[in-house]
């Protein structure tokens, strides 16, 4: 419900900001559109306009291909994250 | 001719000198197949976000390029070849507004880089006055 709650208001955060473009080396920027577990978050919650969404999924798959993000994150990767930190 | 990217992950278990060689490499095979490369971005050792071949960092590296559109299967399939090479990436820009932002990030690399000359320049110019 808390997630629910954070994504209330709805408009596209992109179009407010004018970007046209999204660079998939740019890891930062896709964060917003991404979840815990690094899966792609719908519209529905995120309030992104089609348009934006369709840029974002595209550019959230080309990171994937080339390891800036990974596909899926399990148990098991989870528990050494907070040694990469450390580093 | 057609505005294109690619990205290139290097192993990272070759030596300083190896990796160099390498990137000549992948950027002769451009040149070689009448591309011209507008700029470089060399991001360097990086971590993956998981595994390749075993391997958990790699060594990116990405250029920008136009190159007839009918050139880019034989780079991909000489890259290919490459076994140093853990993978590559190749990117078109088509529209306006992606023409548009390539300027902007060949513009950007080319920036990039620029401090360094400029370090060396300043360099020799100390050595200079110190003679």
């Amino acid at each position: 419900m808390s997630e629910k709650r954070k994504y209330k208001k709805r408009y596209c955060k992109y179009c407010e900001a004018k970007i046209d473009f999204i660079d998939y080396k740019d890891v930062a920027s896709l964060r917003f559109s991404l979840s815990e577990r690094y899966k792609i978050m719908p519209r529905r919650l995120t309030g992104n306009c089609k348009k934006h969404q369709d840029m974002v999924s595209n550019v959230i798959k080309r990171a994937r291909a080339a390891a800036f993000v990974p596909y899926v994150v399990t148990r098991k990767e989870v528990v050494p994250n907070p040694f990469e930190i450390l580093k | 001719m057609r505005h294109y990217e690619n990205l290139v992950i290097v192993k990272p278990t070759l030596t300083q000198e190896e990796l160099e060689q390498e990137i000549k490499a992948v950027e002769e095979v451009i040149t070689s197949n009448g591309g011209e490369i507008a700029a470089t971005d060399a991001m360097g050792m990086r971590k993956l976000a998981y595994p390749i071949q075993k391997n958990e960092r790699g060594y990116y590296h990405v250029i920008y390029y136009k190159v007839a559109p009918s050139a880019i299967s034989e780079i991909e399939r000489r890259f290919r070849i490459n076994e140093n090479l853990l993978r590559f990436m190749t990117v078109k820009y088509e529209n306006k507004k992606e023409i548009t932002a390539w300027n902007k990030m060949v513009e950007k690399a080319k920036n990039a880089p620029a401090p360094a000359t400029e370090e060396k320049k300043e360099e020799a110019a100390s050595e200079e006055a110190a003679e």
